[in-house]
């Protein structure tokens, strides 16, 4: 079989039909490419002989090609006759639940996506104890790194009465070496070698001389995640040190930012130079001390009493959740001045409704709350996280704004949109009609009425609320009204 | 009632110059395209609703022929006796109608 004209313009012609092959009902699809195929390679040869690109022929060829989708669409309308589609309800309470669903997987994927939304996650991971303490010269609260190792070897050898063990740590910059690399300069933490037990992270303990810790930014830059690292040597200056673990990154309480921790054998000593001193405060110290700023003066035999800063390094930064959960509080507190809470009065007993029509509707409610709190967290989290750093005070204030406006606006919503829907099939009422004057409020009654397309009930809803007529009402309607709905749902 | 089974189905203009296209010998897409000046988008869907009413059927030419004259095997439309009298109809509604083609008989004379 012959193709005739220029190889690109047939393709954009075939590209065009299939286009419209898309529009075709699926049982026709195969025949219809293939007639039209056969129609484009005869329109093609009436008009298109040759290789050469001619404008005026291409544009029939191209109309002719347009065509192909009015075909498709008139076989649609043919296939659509033939076999009616059951007609979809605007307003089901499914398509209520699939949309929230829907919502609810799209506001969680930028959690799982935006880098300061997985940062907040990883630094809620890090397990820290309670009762740390960051010990500092009260006379330089600038500059935490004052504590010499010699003070702190007196302090541990000493009984504590409000302090049951401390640690010791020193940032300094350091050429690290290793095999396959000339070595770069890394933040090293000289610390001691209880320091991970005391700050509470679960590490081995240490049988190397001297082992590293790697922090999880450093081990990914320098070593590529690589899972075999344990166990390699580095080496820092003349010395060499076994890389013992990676603890995950996160902002710890502690200052100094840091890419491995040294841990020293307590056997030969700390590094000179001042540093910083954790403690741990002990059941009596805890009883004690209850404030995060504590004044501490240190008693020795032969000198005068020395006075430190005690700063409290736990967590006391709120995690998201604990925002949400208090934004919750807060929407729900201001939900009634907002919005009316009462989803409406019934003209009749509910009791025409049977029990597990009463159960659905309440399900429905709770689905709906229960699907609108995971989202308006997952977007909150999103918004307060994924837009400011981690560790930014902003991104909590953020967090919690649009967390309360979330649950606000979420919850006015649910609430109206429960009180448009028929408490007895769920589908939302449709058809107002404007019945009355509003001038005439108080002669007769004004207001939208609003229609079950099921054939259920009627809706009430007032134009002005008055003692006599507040609220919006239902009216469930009689079996004698059946007959105006075509279609009704089933019971 | 189906409105193949009613010769005196009023069909549009479009619809009789299509069947007597057919008529006169023009039995495929293209070439009905080509002989009354209807674009692709008018022509097409015609087709498919006279075939829905039965006033034509649609056969697929055989792949012996199509393969001996180089070409994709065309799909070619034929009149049923139904299709006949409704086109009878249509030409005393439209009496100009006969006069738009050469039929066979003119074409080969």
């Amino acid at each position: 079989m012959k193709d005739f004209g220029n190889p690109l313009a047939r393709a954009l012609n075939l590209a065009l039909i299939a286009g419209a092959w898309l529009i075709v009902p699926g049982g026709e699809r195969g025949e219809w490419w293939r007639e039209w195929r056969a129609e484009l390679w005869q329109a093609r040869h009436e008009h298109a002989c040759d290789s050469r690109v001619s404008w005026a022929s291409e544009r029939a060829l191209f109309g002719f090609c347009l065509g192909a989708y009015q075909d498709a669409l008139c076989l649609r309308r043919l296939e659509r006759r033939t076999h009616p589609v059951h007609r979809v309800r605007f307003g089901a309470a499914w398509q209520c639940i699939v949309s929230m669903v829907v919502l609810l997987v799209v506001s969680y994927t930028p959690s799982r996506v935006l880098p300061g939304v997985r940062a907040e996650r990883k630094l809620a991971r890090v397990p820290t104890r309670s009762g740390l303490v960051l010990i500092q010269d009260a006379n330089n609260e600038d500059s935490p790194a004052t504590i010499s190792s010699g003070q702190y070897r007196a302090w541990k050898e000493r009984k504590q009465e409000f302090f049951d063990d401390f640690a010791f740590y020193r940032v300094t910059r350091e050429k690290v070496r290793w095999p396959q690399h000339d070595g770069s300069g890394w933040s090293i933490a000289r610390a001691s070698s209880n320091f991970f037990s005391l700050v509470g992270l679960p590490l081995q303990p240490v049988r190397a001389e001297s082992g590293i810790v790697l922090s999880e930014s450093a081990w990914r830059r320098e070593f590529g995640a690589n899972l075999d690292i344990a166990g390699s040597e580095v080496q820092l200056g003349s010395r060499r040190a076994t890389i013992v673990g990676v603890v995950p990154d996160g902002d710890w309480g502690l200052p100094g930012k840091v890419d491995a921790w040294l841990l020293e054998p307590e056997s030969q000593g700390t590094s000179a130079g001042a540093g910083y001193v954790v403690a741990h405060l002990s059941s009596s110290g805890e009883s004690k001390v209850r404030s995060p700023r504590v004044q501490i003066t240190s008693y020795a035999p032969h000198r005068t009493p020395d006075d430190f800063l005690g700063i409290s390094v736990c967590h006391d930064v709120p995690t998201p959740l604990r925002i949400f959960l208090f934004a919750v509080l807060l929407a729900m507190l201001a939900l009634p001045a907002v919005t009316s809470v009462s989803i409406s009065e019934y003209s009749v007993s509910f009791d025409e409704v049977s029990w597990k029509r009463q159960a659905l509707c309440w399900g429905f409610l709770a689905a709906k709350i229960a699907l609108l709190l995971p989202t308006a967290y997952f977007v909150s989290v999103g918004v307060g996280y994924g837009l400011t750093t981690v560790t930014s005070a902003s991104a909590t204030y953020l967090q919690l704004a649009v967390s309360v406006f979330g649950c606000l606006l979420g919850m006015c919503w649910v609430l109206s949109d429960q009180r448009k829907r028929c408490p007895v099939c769920l589908e939302r009422v449709a058809h107002p009609a404007r019945v009355g004057q509003f001038s005439r409020t108080f002669l007769a009654w004004s207001g939208t009425e609003l229609m079950c397309t099921g054939g259920h009930t009627l809706l009430h809803v007032p134009a002005l609320p008055t003692s006599w007529f507040s609220t919006q009402r239902w009216m469930f309607l009689d079996p004698s009204w059946k007959f105006l709905f075509a279609d009704p749902v089933q019971e | 009632m189906a409105p193949g089974k009613n010769p005196d189905t009023r069909l549009s203009h479009t619809a009789a110059m299509i069947l007597q296209a057919l008529d006169a010998g023009f039995i495929y897409g293209f070439s009905i395209m080509e002989m009354t000046g209807l674009p692709s988008g008018t022509v097409y869907p015609a087709m498919r609703r006279l075939e829905r009413d039965d006033l034509i059927r649609s056969q697929w030419e055989k792949q012996s022929i199509a393969d001996a004259e180089q070409r994709p095997p065309r799909k070619y439309y034929k009149m049923t006796a139904a299709g006949r009298a409704t086109l009878e109809s249509s030409r005393k509604r439209y009496p100009l109608l006969e006069r738009l083609f050469p039929t066979e008989e003119v074409r080969k004379a």
